[in-house]
């Protein structure tokens, strides 16, 4: 996600609160007014435009909110898409590895390489020697039947795009 | 229906008090009056207390514990705009906003109104226009902090201002709970 976009609703609300504001002194300002000189006094003249502009300010900060709350249901919404492809990844990494019969030091090591990580890294992380590393990943490659990391990542990546992503989210929008 | 006692009873009886402290001050008493004055210290005093509170009081009153940051604040907006029924404990993130304000309003309210009674300021145009701007806003301030509780409680079916004379805030079962 880039700055710009997560940035708008914090603008748009400083936006709608300055808004608020104006609109909450204008507002005071017209009823004083109103009240202190009698409103004959003051219905007349620039009274009209004054309470035009004043109006105008209120719709704006109406609609602003309605643009503000449609943003962060938007962004709820795409928040929500995300975890539910995390979560189906997941699921399709978990169930290929017991597909392919991996032990558990074979899976640590496969999900640490399909996150991109150098087989140094991996020995770091599991505080094991890096020839042990790729007696690990020759296993996993042997078993899931490619060459390599990119054919273990095609072969996840191909079965995640086969999937529906939506009907395995769980119907619970209330 | 889960039960949970949250407001402690200083911080209710401050709450009553500063209303009535608030309304007798503001429209009940002569602004030039002896009374009016009097008023005012009770006011600043009620303030000083509830500062204190919010240092060494209780968990729900302290507030390193219910000042938002800004990803809370988002949060809960969030919550509104997707009409998701997640609960507040303690003060929520907006709630707790308006708290600071009127704390603060209020504060600045009876700050300018006692350097009107002191020589240096007694003719000070500025500091009697600040006085009444900020009772303008701090009166503001309250209808809206009351219309929000209002709100808030049709939203998420907790009845917040029975919580805040009880102590107990009653949840439904069908609202979580923010962690």
């Amino acid at each position: 996600m880039t700055p710009r976009i997560a940035n708008t609703p914090a603008t748009l609300i400083i936006v709608i609160a300055v808004q608020s504001l104006c609109a909450a002194f204008y507002l005071a300002d017209l009823l004083f007014d109103g009240v202190m000189e009698g409103w004959a006094q003051v219905i007349q003249g620039d009274f009209f435009f004054e309470a035009a502009a004043t109006l105008a300010l209120i719709a704006a900060v109406v609609v602003e909110t309605r643009f503000l709350m449609d943003l962060l249901r938007r962004k709820a919404y795409l928040e929500r898409q995300v975890s539910i492809a995390a979560g189906a990844f997941h699921d399709i990494i978990l169930d290929h590895f017991s597909l392919w019969g991996l032990t558990p030091a074979e899976q640590d090591v496969a999900q640490f390489t399909i996150k991109g990580m150098s087989i140094t890294e991996i020995a770091a992380l599991r505080g094991s020697a890096e020839g042990t590393v790729k007696s690990h990943l020759n296993a996993i490659y042997r078993k899931a039947d490619v060459s390599g990391r990119g054919g273990l990542l095609s072969l996840l990546i191909e079965d995640l795009m086969g999937r529906p992503l939506l009907a395995q989210a769980p119907a619970e929008q209330t | 229906m889960r039960h949970h006692r949250i407001w402690d009873p200083f911080l209710r009886v401050f709450h009553w008090a500063l209303v009535a402290g608030f309304v007798c001050t503001a429209l009940l008493t002569a602004p030039e009056g002896r009374l009016h004055q009097d008023l005012g210290y009770v006011v600043a005093a009620l303030i000083a207390l509830r500062l204190a509170w919010g240092v060494f009081g209780p968990r729900s009153a302290k507030f390193s514990v219910f000042v938002p940051d800004f990803a809370a604040v988002m949060a809960h907006l969030s919550d509104i705009a997707t009409r998701r029924k997640r609960v507040y404990l303690g003060h929520s993130p907006l709630g707790a906003l308006m708290i600071l304000n009127l704390l603060a309003s209020i504060a600045l309210i009876a700050l300018s109104g006692f350097l009107m009674t002191t020589s240096a300021y007694a003719g000070a145009k500025w500091v009697e226009s600040l006085h009444e701007t900020l009772v303008v806003w701090a009166t503001g301030s309250i209808a809206v902090h009351v219309g929000a509780v209002l709100w808030e409680s049709l939203r998420t079916g907790v009845n917040l201002s029975r919580a805040m004379i009880t102590g107990v805030k009653d949840i439904p079962r069908d609202a979580n709970i923010v962690p």
